[in-house]
């Protein structure tokens, strides 16, 4: 053991004050968020542009504080769940590659049907698969290949449900996120093929949503924040915003069990340009997922327009989320299963390399890891 | 599907005394308590044949979440048909060689890791129990429920039997067992009641 813990005594209580100090200011805060949001409930319209501009979350038509309880939902419906893992490439490992499981789960409630489950693995190791304009894929480049693979694979799964009503669910936010040093056509084209599969989704008459437990999002609060200064950019860019670190979760813990929140429009910048232009700007909305007489658990939900404008498939994916995690308490049984099926155990992850290794000196070629791998592996076995 | 394909699971650990094998999950007709099976030896031919002794499912924390619960139809069948739920099966060896010349002893070398395990067909089993070799190594054995599994064992070989066989083998199983058991009456008596139970 390398950790001297006598040594952190002393910071670990402080830090205990330090917590219990921020908690007694963060009520506070919530007090003043939850009245800013009463009182400037009927001020959306007006605090549309300009929050477009601080990218703060930008109001729709409807009050701030509006409160939808749970909708019934449909004696039959199917809710597929799709999440993804991977293995990054390691220079330091016996051979490059990169390998992006995909797990998901179709779920068909009132069926009494067991379940589609299930795993599929891409494995890349050619000089296409491993650069793209000269740059190694791994890192955030990997991570969109995996979202898109996820897409992918609610795609297929919608197109090819009876006709019960359906709900793709993503692991996540369906705001994609792409680096900005990638050059502007390169960045263009892994966006318009990620929406190529919301395409896919909309045609298939299924509606479509990411799901965020415990979001850290401050793009409420940071609305409320506009609103008390009368919706005045300048000072809002310049002046210290004292709600800076409250999240939007914190604000909504009044929801009643199974209600959601009012409908607000994602400011990121990829949203306003390339989501709204293919009509499928990101909204999103609160929801307290538990059932009643339980302490709330408040998740953020993503949808595209076509889903927060149609009433229907609006309902459908509030009723359907809910449902999915009342299965557990709190968080949705599809995606649970979903990460599940995607995840890559250490054991596994050894199995692929033994066989590798295995194929590499039938094929004439002597794996070698770096003399660092080799002695973290010397070191670090058995901890 | 014939009983000589009807899969029990594959091999997770083996010795030559026995072997544990994972299975997906339970069916209702294997794996159970005293079915005979059988595995491939190493071999070409040899088959190693067993009997199962003691059938666990393994703790799993999200299936925890669900007792107490009610959980709807397609959470069940996702838990008992989809998920990697670990059941762990035990297998005490108690014969081998080909279907003609089977030894009531243990093999000379174990199954292999993930070879799979089937249950024996009724054929088989008549074959098999034609002798009552293997008692002795059943008695024997310490890490399992011996009287239970010998019983349960020989109510499955009576049933694999036409009707009208099935009480004179029972009663040979018998005669046998007076004779190893000759020395402790108690347990003679208890094992000759489950036989008749």
């Amino acid at each position: 053991m390398t950790l001297e813990l006598s040594q952190l005594t002393q910071s670990v209580h402080s830090m205990g004050q330090a917590m219990a100090e921020r908690q007694r200011a963060h009520a506070d805060l919530v007090d003043l968020a939850r009245h800013w949001l009463a009182e400037f409930a009927g001020q959306g319209r007006m605090l549309q542009h300009p929050a477009r501009a601080v990218q703060a979350a930008i109001p729709t038509n409807e009050p701030l504080d509006a409160v939808h309880p749970l909708p019934p939902t449909p004696e039959r419906f199917t809710v597929a769940a799709a999440d993804g893992s991977q293995i990054q490439p390691d220079r330091h490992g016996a051979a490059l590659y990169y390998l992006i499981n995909i797990g998901s789960l179709v779920y068909r409630h009132g069926s009494g049907e067991a379940p589609e489950a299930r795993s599929e693995s891409t494995l890349g190791y050619t000089e296409d698969d491993l650069y793209e304009d000269g740059i190694p894929v791994s890192g955030n480049l990997l991570d969109i290949r995996r979202d898109l693979g996820e897409l992918r694979r609610l795609a297929d799964a919608c197109r090819s449900e009876p006709s019960e009503p359906t709900v793709a669910l993503v692991d996540g936010s369906i705001v994609l996120w792409v680096l900005r040093d990638r050059p502007t056509g390169a960045r263009s084209r892994k966006v318009a093929a990620y929406l190529d599969q919301l395409d896919r989704i909309r045609r298939s008459g299924a509606a479509v949503g990411g799901f965020i437990s415990r979001p850290g999002y401050s793009e409420v609060t940071h609305l409320l924040y506009l609103a008390s200064l009368n919706g005045d950019t300048k000072k809002a860019r310049e002046q210290p915003n004292p709600m800076e670190h409250l999240s939007d979760r914190a604000i909504f813990t009044t929801l009643p069990p199974g209600a959601r929140t009012a409908l607000f429009i994602s400011p990121k910048e990829i949203n306003q340009e390339d989501y709204a232009q293919q009509s499928h700007l990101v909204h999103f909305f609160y929801l307290n997922v538990v059932k009643e007489g339980q302490k709330p658990v408040i998740a953020r939900v993503e949808l595209p327009a076509w889903v927060a404008e149609d009433a229907d498939r609006l309902n459908l994916i509030h009723g359907a989320i809910v449902a999915q995690a009342r299965i557990t308490g709190d968080y949705p049984y599809a995606l649970a299963r979903a990460d599940e099926l995607a995840y890559i155990s250490s054991q596994e992850r050894a199995a692929l390399e033994d066989m590798m290794t295995t194929e590499l000196i039938r094929a004439g070629v002597q794996p070698a890891p770096s003399p660092k791998a080799t002695y973290k592996r010397l070191t670090r076995r058995g901890f | 599907m014939t009983d000589r394909d009807l899969h029990v699971g594959r091999v997770l650990r083996a010795s030559t005394r026995g072997f544990a094998l994972g299975c997906a999950v339970m069916q209702p007709d294997i794996p159970a308590f005293g079915s005979f099976v059988r595995a491939d030896g190493q071999s070409s031919g040899e088959a190693i044949y067993g009997l199962i002794y003691d059938v666990s499912v393994e703790d799993d924390p999200f299936v925890r979440q669900f007792i107490g619960a009610n959980p709807s139809d397609e959470v069940v069948r996702d838990q008992r048909e989809n998920r990697q739920v670990p059941i762990e099966v035990r297998v005490l060896a108690v014969g081998c060689g080909a279907e003609e010349t089977i030894r009531h002893c243990l093999p000379a070398q174990p199954p292999v890791t993930l070879d799979w395990l089937f249950l024996c067909s009724n054929e088989e089993i008549r074959t098999f129990t034609e002798r009552f070799d293997y008692f002795r190594l059943v008695l024997e054995a310490r890490e399992v429920p011996a009287d239970e599994l010998l019983a349960a064992s020989l109510r499955v070989a009576a049933a694999a039997r036409p009707r009208s066989e099935r009480e004179s083998f029972l009663v040979e199983a018998g005669r046998e067992l007076v004779r190893l058991l000759a020395g402790e009456p108690t347990r003679l008596e208890g094992l000759l009641r489950r036989l008749r139970a």
